[in-house]
């Protein structure tokens, strides 16, 4: 553990390990939105903030940010315009986000080297300033999934049942957008730009398949992300090579094996089923005959309503 | 009571209206069901009396409060909705469980009565021994009946279904039909559904809300229809 006797390297990987856990839950809600490409999409957008930065003489990781946020407000603005085809709109915002980046970099020749510490992360990047807007960013975007964690769930599955029910669908889905943007903004110093959505996506993806509830695939996505940032590192500083890719190449790993292992269990499952004559899924395929001397009146019905 | 209505309601998706002088009313304590062709504007007439729509003409008017003062508690079931996210990560309790956060605050702790309507709701639709299933293990019947018991779990003083019998065979309809008519006569709650099987529901009905073609242009409207000695609105 020699590495961490850099002041560097601990900043790495106390940021490091903060945002991979607020990123790999931000995948999961991301995931069952159908916008797994949003986070891809804002790092792009605030890359445009970076190179604005640079080019007005301002700081580069907190126009970023800035510019982050407002892309994450106008996608979802546009998103309405586009219900059928969501994905449109992420990709409308790439390319203004991408495309303004490109002609700002043009315009600054000198920040073209520093820039490619934003395109694929530096574990040297992480200044006293990022760490604090990296801690800022984890504790309202841990804040934000704890509160918001019911009417979360419910939008997740389905935004017009979770609109009857009183939840302000638009509002939460603004604010959701805006952690977003600023869990991508804040990530993009490690991980770079264009690697962001491999610590959003990539744990989510294989908390999904392997979990055996929802709850559990919000702690497995953690625990993931966790060990897919804290072995990147580990193994970007070894080698010296980027940590974004570095981090990105261990979460495949960990995504194929993961998938794979489970699988091969779903596999063992079934020849130990088709050998086992007692093991039959009696998985009931009709809806009960309701009487009124049923005995699910008498356990659930007006008695249970009397106690809410 | 009068919980729902609407007065000569036009609304349409792109230029050409596709509803047209829609006009209904909806009672506390009436099991409804709403019925016409395909493409007669069945799921749009719910989506507009639960505001999900905005009309371009006419009045919508839907209760904030129930009979007892409180706030008005809808449940709703979507059209397909069980074919919506079928991979979606959660066992069947954590998502019919989801159903009773209606009545409480984002932060505030589930009570043990909450957990009781939970298996309440899960024992009414058959499903409660396979609680711990995830919802993509389940076929699209099952799902349906998971998506009915989290509407049920809501405990909702209107409930309104688009199509909830898909997917179900007809022992299953049958033994659904009894189970909303038991809630809409032993708890008081108001249920709307759409459905193509008016013959084997109507039995079970208040009344029938039909959607036709107008002659004319090929505009829509609603006629109500009573059925025979059931229809008694409560309040």
């Amino acid at each position: 553990m020699e590495m961490l006797h850099y002041d560097f390297m601990q900043r790495a990987f106390f940021a490091g390990g903060l945002i991979a856990l607020v990123a790999s839950v931000l995948g999961v809600y991301l995931m069952l939105r159908r916008q797994a490409m949003m986070a891809d999409m804002l790092s792009h957008v605030s890359l445009a903030g970076v190179a604005g930065g640079a080019y007005l003489q301002l700081n580069p990781s907190l126009t970023g940010f800035a510019i982050a946020i407002t892309g994450a407000i106008a996608v979802e603005y546009v998103r309405r315009s586009y219900k059928t085809y969501s994905e449109i709109s992420t990709a409308i915002i790439m390319i203004g986000g991408l495309s303004s980046a490109v002609v700002l970099m043009s315009l600054n020749q000198g920040m073209n080297k520093s820039f490619s510490s934003y395109l694929f992360g530096s574990i040297v990047a992480v200044n006293q300033t990022e760490l604090s807007l990296m801690i800022a960013v984890a504790l309202i975007g841990a804040s934000f999934f704890i509160l918001f964690r019911r009417p979360l769930y419910q939008i997740a599955f389905d935004e017009e049942t979770a609109a009857t029910n009183g939840i302000p669908v638009k509002w939460v889905s603004l604010i959701f957008s805006v952690i977003t943007g600023m869990i991508a903004a804040a990530a993009m110093p490690i991980v770079g730009v264009l690697l962001v959505s491999s610590l959003i996506v990539l744990p989510a993806s294989l908390a999904i398949r392997v979990s055996s509830s929802f709850t559990s695939a919000l702690y497995i996505a953690m625990g993931i992300g966790l060990i897919g940032v804290f072995s990147g590192l580990t193994a970007s500083y070894e080698l010296s090579t980027p940590p974004g890719g570095t981090i990105a190449v261990v979460l495949l790993i960990l995504l194929v094996a993961g998938i794979a292992v489970k699988k091969l269990m779903l596999k063992v499952g079934k020849l130990r089923s088709k050998n086992s004559t007692s093991k039959v899924d009696n998985m009931s395929t009709a809806f009960p005959r309701f009487t009124m001397n049923s005995s699910i009146q008498t356990t659930g019905g007006k008695e249970n309503e009397n106690l809410v | 009571m009068l919980l729902a209505s609407m007065n000569k309601v036009v609304f349409g998706y792109s230029d050409v209206p596709c509803l047209e002088n829609a006009t209904m009313d909806i009672y506390s304590g009436e099991f409804v069901a709403v019925t016409g062709p395909n493409g007669a504007s069945k799921t749009t007439l719910l989506k507009l009396a639960l505001g999900l729509l905005k009309p371009w003409r006419g009045d919508i008017y839907l209760a904030k409060q129930n009979q007892s003062g409180k706030r008005l508690v809808i449940g709703y079931v979507p059209q397909q909705i069980a074919a919506f996210n079928s991979g979606f990560p959660s066992t069947i309790l954590e998502f019919v469980r989801s159903g009773t956060y209606v009545r409480r605050s984002w932060l505030h702790k589930l009570r043990p009565s909450d957990h009781a309507i939970t298996e309440m709701a899960l024992r009414q639709v058959g499903m409660w021994e396979h609680r711990h299933k995830k919802i993509g293990e389940l076929s699209g019947g099952q799902k349906q009946r998971i998506c009915i018991a989290r509407a049920l779990a809501q405990l909702p003083d209107l409930l309104i279904m688009d199509e909830p019998t898909t997917g179900m065979d007809q022992e299953s309809r049958v033994g659904f039909y009894e189970l909303m008519h038991h809630h809409v006569k032993e708890h008081g709650r108001t249920i709307v559904m759409v459905t193509h099987s008016l013959k084997e529901v109507q039995s079970y009905l208040d009344r029938i809300i039909e959607l036709e073609k107008k002659e004319e242009g090929g505009w829509k409207c609603c006629t109500t229809t009573s059925c025979s000695g059931h229809f008694s609105p409560v309040g």
